[in-house]
């Protein structure tokens, strides 16, 4: 028997998904989180899994998991007391950051800078300098250096840092400084900057090696406990977690590299969504998770996600290749207000949050929500179906109509400019990702997801023009899916900064044939069968003293046939697509890249038996509705009941146990093999 | 403007939602032309500091979303060429846009935006070029004596008609410049963003609808005329209140110049008056400040200080009235020099945030670094390549009714550091310290911010210019903080022997090896240090932000000098008698009287005391008595 099971921890939920391999049968589960120690939450949703599909733990051959442990450790500033080794004359490197304050003229009156991940009373100067060719200008002290070690092991530090000026050039010296870091501090774990990220912008490099160590023992803490309770309830299953570039990594590079799943959460339901777009036949897509507080988007092209070389948590940037997802403060919990001397209707960012939570919760909420307002417009029934909760439909009314007064709307009016609102930030998003990029969203799907992804999903489609809108099953627990259909992934990189006078096709290769042999090395390590590894190359280029890289995918084949002119020509084009300009100027290499991938196995997905289009016998209610001025008459489906060449003529509301979703008028949802939901324009 | 439809703005009303619904929109597209700015520019001042301003406009030329306030209208007034859809227009002579851009340095690239035959809006952008020719590179020589003498100056052109590129206006610019290539993609950038803006202004239309969408750009504009009233009406008096302060010298060994605000109320209406302001500078310092952008700084300041949520576009230009008497440093009259404004332009808002703070001291902050500090270095390498850099430093904030000034931080908004792994692998420099200056910050309630602590040692021969202020004429404390410390350059030869540097200085010539100190200035303090939390005193002197000493001097915090930690009775005590002797708390902290100020310049700084500049012929000081030095 082999069972692969999908984990992902969310602020109120655990989700878990149980796949059959030899059948393709799926079992989901959802239990309370268990935010002190997540491992508990886990293992009581395995056992509860198990139940259900009447197997024993043991009987599960692999653990993919995704987790927000190193996420929260930031976003809450509850990480470790990190201790930096600098270059000389640095020591103020994170407290100085960017220098950046914010916009308009004047923003710095209100700026609010929280504290580096390392203070400045842990941060230690090493004398030592290499250059920017990689040339010791400054041999390394090391006597001082001891002194410095010794110190900070008194003052108690957690986890060290070590970040040298120009050493993605020359690691020599931060090799050194380790090697007599783990003499000094045997127990402190240790994370040199040019590890993990060996490329240039010290403070960039620095901060996200500080994050590193800054998440470390946390998730470190975490990974033992799971372990341990895994072996204590019999489970024998390899366990890997999702990085945030949506690759899997073991649980051993987990603990030292946790910095590279700070986006972990996000990726896994970008990775959920574009495994089922993909099997539904939409390569192209666009993705829509929209929680209780925020939402996340990305774009999908070509079947695969969008990565990017840097994300944001918080106010700190943090160089790690992500799933390039944009997030915002709009969320189903976002609260709509009416400033006083503008009087603006504005949603968010302020939120609800699970506590008080909206006004329909009746837990003590009184501030009008997003919620709230598809509750007054209908959109959200009062009876959830499977759901364990009325909503008080009065209250919502009454918050609603509260700040509507302000504006000289009614209730409805009201409800649906906040419905407005919040789609149009949505909308403002996908666009970042999609028209800003030069892609065209005529051309992809939208997957929506999330709690309250599949609300929306209709409107924003109809903004941005993103047909079919996706709805998969079980759209709360996507990311959990997600976490089950990665592939292994690691990156091998190294900065070049040639023009391309200055380098030839032969130099380029044998960079990257090295860069390979390395990534081979690592498949290797993690036990990846030869069939399942592959590695493909990247050289982040720019024109000759721009400041930021585009990625250009490449073979050594190319670079063997038509050098490295074809490069060049890849990039003018990107740049131009993007742009809308090419210029006459010499190309730069800036970072040559070998990924290494191990695929996953594939997962049997089940296609239902097709259906007439009727969907009546899933209608279990019908619910007067407020769409656009009018209230319609519109049927409530049970989802649970909907079978494969169902139709479903807008207006529609479809409830299952965690979601509901809304076909708008004018539209029309189909129900796909796989038992999604393809909501399409309705053909004239 | 020739033989241009521009599009009636009609009067109908539009819903509050599809308002905020294109506020929302507009503000997204502003940063959409920064993004793409930044990912093509070449020079690290666009793309690493972020030396650009991007806006978008109503037919008529208002800025409807922006930073820098809207200069179109007046300049279409002078642009006396039909215009067609693909136009693009180019400029950079302060002089003939009514100071919407104030030095050359700064190309302006205007796009209009057409539905059909009608001119519906415009999107434009200007930003800072690292050169446009003239005798020095980077073109504001400290010691020009007339914009001639600066760099090239470009008339309003079209630098494409109709979509078409006018190949040889270009060629004409780059042949004039140093690094043609940076000030090409530079250029091309500004322009994408443009193009890029005026595309989504157009899809915006075909959404709305053009009647809708220009509706809600006045309702918009009405908005904020409307917030901005009640702001006027609530903090601006009637009773007239004046605010005065310093730029240190001219370059040209003329100083310290003085600027003075008074501000009024007259019913709705504000006045902003410079009377009383110094005449203009022969050297390079004068501010050839167009009014609107003045009333869009006043509006800024107005809404940051009393509401940040306010959208804040040039839709309450009535209600203010800005006066700069002509020939003034804030007007001066063609063709002096404009290169260094950027001293003038900082102080305008110390001078403005003084003059308001005397209402509501409470809710403004001190005096920050008051300038933007340049380095410049060029030469030519081993191989005999030219090379150039430009480094915009930044210093400390002013202590702010929120909390402590930031150390080292940018006074304006969005600029960044450049990265030392940049500068240095683009230019032969090594950077050996980059920190910020202990004790620089003034003390307060809310400490200054510390100056910026920066030693570069050069690699190759060259020549550096420097361009600062403030070394003279300290940030001032409010509400009992104390002022922000004085910048210094010093230059240190190989030989150990050290030069003082003035603030403003060109073709200084360096050898391999020769390092530069440069110290930017500490931010003012904000309310009574000795209320400060003790904690927050000690964490400082851990951090080396604050040194043991000046706990003790101006915080009353007794420290141990080995440990750091407070001597809690010691400190009651000190604290007790330095409240005892003191004399009643002022709200302005300017440190010593400036007389005294020039008496001890050249012991304190090491460099001679500026001269007062000479009165043009004419010219009447208003019965404003002039320092003497």
């Amino acid at each position: 028997m082999s069972f692969k099971l999908g984990v992902d921890v969310g602020g109120t939920f655990t989700d878990l998904i149980l796949f059959d391999e030899e059948n393709g049968r799926q079992i989901r589960a959802k239990t309370p989180s268990t935010p002190s120690d997540p491992s508990v939450g886990v293992l009581a949703g395995i056992e509860k899994i198990c139940r259900s599909a009447n197997i024993s733990p043991g009987d599960i051959a692999q653990i993919m998991h995704g987790t927000t442990v190193a996420t929260n450790a930031v976003l809450e500033g509850k990480g470790a007391k990190v201790g930096l080794i600098t270059t000389q004359g640095f020591k103020q490197i994170l407290h100085l950051a960017r220098s950046w304050t914010p916009g308009p003229l004047a923003g710095w009156m209100i700026m609010e800078k929280p504290d580096p991940p390392a203070a400045i009373e842990y941060t230690r100067e090493a004398i030592e300098r290499i250059d920017t060719r990689g040339q010791v200008v400054t041999p390394l002290d090391e006597d001082a250096l001891r002194t410095d070690l010794q110190d900070l092991g008194v003052q108690g530090i957690e986890a060290l840092t070590i970040s040298l000026i120009n050493s993605y050039a020359n690691q020599s010296h931060e090799k050194r400084v380790k090697e007599i870091a783990h003499e000094v501090l045997p127990n402190t774990p240790i994370t040199a900057s040019s590890e993990v990220l060996p490329e240039f912008r010290e403070y960039e490099r620095a901060l996200t090696a500080v994050m590193n160590s800054y998440v470390r023992p946390k998730v470190a803490q975490y990974m033992r406990s799971f372990a341990d309770q895994l072996t204590a309830h019999g489970l024998k299953a390899a366990v890997n977690i999702l990085r945030s570039d949506a690759g899997l990594m073991t649980l051993r590079m987990a603990q030292e590299r946790p910095v590279y799943a700070v986006m972990s959460g996000p990726a896994g339901g970008v990775a959920g969504a574009l495994y089922i777009a993909k099997k539904a036949g939409f390569p192209h897509l666009l993705t829509l998770d929209m929680g209780g507080t925020s939402t996340d988007v990305a774009l999908c092209q070509d079947g695969s996600q969008t990565i990017s070389r840097e994300t944001t948590l918080g106010y700190f940037p943090i160089k790690v290749p992500s799933v390039d997802v944009r997030s915002i403060g709009a969320g189903g919990g976002s609260i709509a207000h009416v400033p006083e001397i503008t009087s603006a209707l504005r949603v968010g960012p302020q939120s609800a949050g699970a506590a008080p939570g909206p006004a329909s919760y009746g837990q003590g909420g009184t501030e009008p929500t997003v919620t709230d307002a598809n509750v007054v417009l209908g959109h959200l029934p009062p009876n959830l179906l499977g759901g364990e909760m009325t909503l008080d439909t009065e209250a919502a009314h009454t918050a609603v109509e509260r700040i509507g007064k302000n504006l000289g709307l009614d209730v409805y009016q009201t409800a649906q400019g906040i419905l407005d609102i919040v789609n149009e930030n949505m909308h403002g998003a996908l666009r970042l990702v999609s028209v800003q990029r030069g892609y065209d969203p005529r051309n992809f799907a939208l997957a929506a997801f999330g709690g309250a992804g599949p609300l929306h999903a209709n409107a924003v489609a109809k903004l941005i023009g993103a047909f079919p809108v996706i709805v998969p099953p079980a759209p709360g627990i996507l990311c959990a899916m997600g976490d089950v259909c990665c592939d292994y992934r690691e990156e091998f990189s190294r900065t070049v900064f040639r023009t391309l006078d200055q380098i030839t096709a032969p130099e380029v290769i044998e960079i990257l044939e090295g860069l390979s042999a390395e990534a081979t090395g690592w498949l290797e390590q993690e036990g990846i069968s030869r069939q399942q590894q592959r590695i493909f190359y990247n050289a982040d280029m720019r024109y000759f003293r721009q400041g930021y890289e585009l990625p250009m995918t490449t073979t050594l084949h190319e670079l063997q046939t038509n050098g490295t002119a074809a490069l060049a020509e890849q990039f003018h084009a990107l740049h131009e697509q993007l742009y809308r300009f090419r210029l006459d100027a010499e190309c730069e290499i800036v970072n040559l890249r070998a990924v290494a991938l191990g695929t996953g196995t594939t997962l049997h997905w089940p296609e239902g038996e097709t259906d007439g289009p009727s969907a009546a016998h899933a209608q279990v209610d019908e619910h007067r509705i407020y769409f656009d001025g009018d209230f319609l008459t519109t049927p409530i489906y049970d989802r649970a009941k909907l079978k494969p060449g169902n139709r479903l003529p807008g207006p529609a509301i479809v409830t299952e146990m965690d979601s509901t979703t809304v076909v708008l008028p004018g539209f029309s949802g189909e129900i796909d093999t796989y038992g999604n939901i393809l909501i399409q324009p309705t053909a004239q | 403007m020739r033989d241009v439809k521009i599009a009636e703005i009609p009067d109908i009303e539009v819903d509050p939602v599809t308002l905020d619904i294109i506020e929302s929109a507009l503000k997204n597209y502003r940063y959409e032309m920064d993004a793409v700015l930044f990912r093509t520019a070449m020079s690290p001042v666009i793309r690493e500091q972020h030396d650009e301003f991007p806006m978008i406009c109503d037919p008529n030329g208002r800025m409807v979303v922006g930073q820098f306030g809207s200069y179109i209208r007046e300049m279409m007034e002078r642009f006396d060429q039909p215009l067609y859809p693909g136009d693009v227009i180019l400029l950079n002579d302060p002089y003939l846009c009514g100071g919407a851009i104030s030095h050359i340095n700064d190309f302006l690239v205007l796009v209009p935006v057409f539905d059909g035959d009608e001119l519906i809006g415009w999107t434009s952008m200007f930003g800072h070029q690292m050169d446009v020719g003239g005798p020095l590179p980077g073109s504001f020589p400290t010691n020009a004596t007339s914009i001639f003498g600066e760099g090239l100056r470009i008339p309003p052109v079209k630098l494409f008609e109709k979509g078409e590129l006018n190949q040889a206006v270009l060629d004409l610019i780059l042949n004039n410049v140093r690094i043609p290539m940076m000030n090409r993609s530079d250029l091309m950038g500004i322009v994408a963003g443009c193009k890029t803006a005026e595309q989504r202004v157009r899809e915006l239309c075909e959404r709305f609808g053009r009647d809708i969408y220009l509706a809600a750009c006045q309702a918009l504009l009405d908005r904020t005329y409307r917030a901005v009233q009640t702001l006027i009406q609530r903090n601006i008096p009637t009773e007239p209140q004046s605010f005065e302060d310093y730029i240190d010298d001219d370059g040209l060994g003329n100083g310290p110049f003085k600027m003075k605000l008074t501000i009024w109320r007259e019913d709705d209406k504000a006045i902003f008056d410079w009377t009383g302001t110094d005449p203009q500078a022969v050297g390079p310092i004068n501010f050839y400040l167009n009014p609107g952008m003045f009333k869009m700084f006043i509006g800024v300041y107005l809404i940051m200080v009393y509401d940040p949520q306010i959208l804040f576009n040039d839709g309450f230009y009535d209600l203010i009235d800005a006066r700069m008497p002509d020939g003034s440093l804030l007007h001066p009259k063609f063709p002096a020099p404009l290169g260094c404004r950027t001293h003038a332009l900082a102080r305008l808002f110390d001078v403005m945030g003084g003059c308001l703070g005397q209402q509501s001291p409470e809710l403004t902050t001190a005096a920050g670094y008051g300038t933007s500090p340049h380095l410049l270095y060029s030469g030519n390498d081993k191989d005999d390549n030219f090379f150039f850099i430009m480094e915009i430093g930044y210093g400390g904030i002013p202590g702010r009714p929120i909390g402590d000034g930031m150390d080292g931080h940018s006074w304006w908004p969005l600029f960044t550091n450049i990265p030392t792994e940049y500068l240095e692998s683009y230019c032969p420099l090594r950077v050996d310290r980059y920190s910020s200056v202990i004790d620089s910050g003034g003390a307060g309630l809310h400490r200054g911010g510390n100056g910026i602590d920066k030693w570069y040692t050069f690699l190759e021969p060259g020549e550096i210019a420097i361009h600062d202020d403030r070394w003279l004429t300290p940030p001032w404390g409010i509400l009992g903080g104390k002022p922000g410390m004085r910048s210094t350059k010093i230059l240190v030869h190989t030989d150990g022997t050290r030069t003082v540097l003035p603030s403003k200085c060109d073709q200084i010539k360096v050898e391999p090896g020769d390092q530069l100190i440069f110290q930017t200035a500490g931010g003012g303090g904000w309310g009574d240090p000795l209320e400060r939390d003790i904690e927050k005193v000690r964490v400082d002197v851990v951090r080396e932000l604050v040194s043991v000493k000046k706990a003790a001097s101006d915080y009353g915090v007794v420290c141990d000098s080995e440990t750091s930690e407070v001597d809690e009775d010691a400190t009651q005590a000190l604290r007790q008698r330095m409240k005892e002797s003191r004399g009643e708390l002022q709200t302005f902290d300017f440190g010593p009287p400036l007389q005294e100020l020039l008496a001890r310049c050249k012991e304190e700084t090491g460099l001679e005391p500026p001269t007062a500049p000479s009165l043009p012929p004419g010219w009447e000081t208003n019965g404003v008595k002039k320092v003497a030095a």
